[in-house]
């Protein structure tokens, strides 16, 4: 009889080589990090629920879910718009099922719940260059006029989907971007950032969301 | 060329499909109706092949496929390329309660 092991593992298991790469100076222009461990629940309000579905949403997270593409932080999640009438929830994975069945309570007869945690692998960019970088592949304008911290977009790179929007800037007072992509892209747009972030010098890692 | 889609604002236009003509309104015939077949015939036949070729502007199916995945009616100058108005088509988002075709 044979036994099957099943072990999770990260779609960048082969892409991700944790270090520094590229142009070396003091400090790299461009942060990669690959954000593990995430609970990522896709809520898409039913036909004439749209209320309902914010007031379950308010009273969930203590926030007002984003109705234009923006990006909120709640109690416990990060709330995503992700299209109209519909938004993503990102949250550090702690008790799984747990995590899901509350969603699933708060949502029912208003929004259908799409669990999307293992289907989806969140890169964060950051750093003094990263916009530098980005811009050679993504068409947004992430002036700080027109793309300011807690903006959002669902986008198309490199011909996939990515959804993308912009946290509080890091410690060290750069922007720090977000991309949602679907895991079996990731590989693929893993290379297309750190081809574009070599010349400003990347450091690549992974870390358990927090 | 760039598109002011209504959610995601201006984008360029490879995040976009066309599709053409948002004016044919598919024929409503109620079952039994005592309707000639041919009459439901031409109805559809024009529904599905006969479109009018518009030098300056018409009203357009565009899907917003590479952002937030939703239909749009835009008003495009066939000849300049200069969009008037892009909206949302009817049934777009939850909030909206007409459903999509009606």
């Amino acid at each position: 009889m044979v036994d099957y092991l099943w072990n999770t593992q990260s779609p960048l298991q082969k892409a991700l080589v944790p270090g520094c790469h590229g142009a070396t100076g003091a400090h790299p222009g461009v942060t990669l990090r690959e954000v593990r461990d995430i609970v990522l629940v896709q809520v898409m309000a039913r036909r004439g629920k749209a209320a309902e579905t914010a007031k379950a949403a308010k009273k969930l997270f203590g926030v007002e879910a984003p109705a234009t593409p923006k990006a909120v932080i709640g109690k416990t999640a990060t709330l995503v718009w992700s299209g109209p009438d519909q938004f993503t929830v990102i949250a550090p994975r702690t008790d799984e099922a747990s995590q899901l069945a509350a969603m699933a309570q708060a949502f029912t007869g208003s929004a259908s719940l799409s669990d999307q945690s293992d289907g989806r692998c969140l890169i964060r960019v950051s750093g003094a260059r990263a916009r530098d970088a980005i811009a050679k592949f993504s068409s947004l304008d992430l002036h700080d006029s027109v793309f300011p911290v807690g903006t959002a977009a669902n986008t198309s790179v490199d011909h996939t989907a990515v959804n993308f929007w912009r946290e509080a800037n890091g410690t060290d007072g750069h922007p720090v971007y977000n991309m949602l992509v679907f895991t079996s892209f990731s590989d693929s747009l893993w290379h297309t950032i750190v081809d574009s972030s070599l010349e400003y010098g990347v450091e690549a890692s992974s870390a358990k969301a927090a | 060329m760039r598109i002011a889609c209504p959610f995601c604002g201006e984008r360029e236009n490879g995040e976009f499909t066309y599709l053409g003509d948002a004016s044919p309104k598919r024929p409503n015939f109620a079952a039994d109706s005592g309707e000639s077949p041919e009459r439901v015939e031409d109805a559809f036949y024009d529904y599905v092949y006969l479109r009018d070729n518009v030098a300056g502007f018409m009203r357009e199916y565009w899907y917003h496929g590479g952002g937030c995945r939703s239909w749009l009616i835009a008003e495009r100058n066939t000849v300049t390329h200069e969009f008037r108005s892009v909206i949302a088509a009817p049934g777009v988002g939850a909030a909206n309660p007409v459903q999509a075709g009606e």
